[in-house]
């Protein structure tokens, strides 16, 4: 019976997704971070043909990946932090980016299928539910941002060596 | 409508994309390791497999099928796949900066994903109407969103579990999901009336 865990074991999630950032530019109270990989990322098979890395060059789009956050702490250039985000932020940023758009295009198809019955008038009718969507999604996005939803808080400098699996 | 709802649950059950046609395996063991990480990737691939079967059916019908060039169908598919999950980013990138940073690390793994093109081609061979192939590729890729998070949820419990060395990782991550695909085999012996 040794082999099986306690059965009090905690399994409940951690509340906050953790990262890990480098400092790359300070602007006044403002730090901008760009978020690091993991150490199995550029070991994947994939890799080259990744777009969480880049093709082969340093101008990877991690740069478009860069964040900001206030700069309470004094943060300098170079340093490595550890950053959270809230486990929920997750799904609603999932469900604003593609359930949203997903469902106009669902509804649009199947009312334009229900009133016409052809093929062609429910395939506008889904493309124009798409970027009414999308237009909706837009806006929520907006919406999170400013009441500050999803933006990644800064949680203590990393330790040296410290990565994302540690 | 009845056979339309039937079309979704026997796309996300019956025929599993993973566990019933043993299709994208590669998102299921590498995903999988956290619950956020397969929502976000779920809610991608079910975006991207919706809007590259609307795309593929009006390809199809529209351009290769009236052409007599169906022998250019898997390359044009590729092609349609490939497109699609770019012109999500750009929309994701667009719609909010933000959202990209949280989930466009999971978009340029849908390229590689065989799922997507398995469903695809599936659609035209089965010479579906374009509301039946969307709702086939909602269902399909609601039943692959779904194995992934429970698979992450069964691999979230295995990472504190005290297993036999000789099984520890992938081994017994393995075993879990034929479990799970046994588990899905039920299904097939249900039948409407």
């Amino acid at each position: 019976m040794d082999n099986f865990a306690d059965s009090t074991a905690d399994f409940s999630a951690p509340t906050m997704v953790e990262g890990i950032a480098q400092v790359v530019k300070i602007d006044g109270r403002t730090a901008w971070l760009v978020p690091e990989q993991g150490s199995s990322c550029g070991s994947c098979a994939s890799a080259s043909a990744c777009g969480s890395k880049g093709i082969g060059t340093t101008a990877s789009r991690l740069d478009n990946r860069r964040f900001r956050i206030d700069n309470d702490v004094n943060l300098a250039v170079g340093e490595r932090v550890v950053f959270g985000i809230r486990d929920h932020v997750l799904l609603k940023a999932s469900i604003t980016a593609y359930v949203i758009p997903l469902a106009t295009l669902l509804l649009a198809g199947v009312l334009a299928q229900w009133q016409f019955g052809s093929d062609l008038v429910t395939l506008g009718a889904m493309i124009a539910g798409l970027v009414i969507g999308l237009g909706i999604s837009r806006m929520e996005a907006g919406r999170l941002h400013n009441k500050g939803d999803l933006v990644p808080q800064f949680l203590r400098r990393a330790r040296p060596g410290e990565t994302c699996s540690s | 409508m009845k056979e339309y709802i039937l079309l979704m649950f026997s796309a996300a059950l019956v025929n599993n994309v993973i566990l019933g046609r043993f299709l994208g395996l590669c998102p299921t063991m590498g995903v999988t390791t956290r619950l956020d990480a397969a929502v976000g990737m779920g809610m991608a691939t079910t975006f991207v497999m919706t809007v590259s079967a609307l795309a593929g059916w009006t390809v199809n019908t529209l351009l290769l099928v009236p052409f007599d060039l169906g022998y250019l169908r898997t390359i044009t598919f590729i092609l349609i796949i490939a497109s699609t999950v770019q012109f999500t980013e750009m929309v994701v990138k667009k719609v909010s900066p933000l959202l990209f940073q949280l989930l466009g690390i999971y978009l340029p793994l849908i390229t590689t994903n065989c799922a997507v093109l398995g469903i695809a081609l599936l659609l035209v061979d089965a010479r579906m109407s374009i509301i039946s192939s969307v709702l086939f590729a909602i269902g399909s890729a609601m039943g692959f969103s779904l194995v992934l998070v429970i698979f992450a949820g069964l691999r979230e419990r295995l990472a504190v579990m005290d297993v036999p060395r000789l099984f520890a990782g992938p081994p017994i991550a393995f075993i879990v999901v034929s479990l799970l695909a046994l588990a899905f085999m039920g299904f097939s012996g249900m039948g409407a009336s």
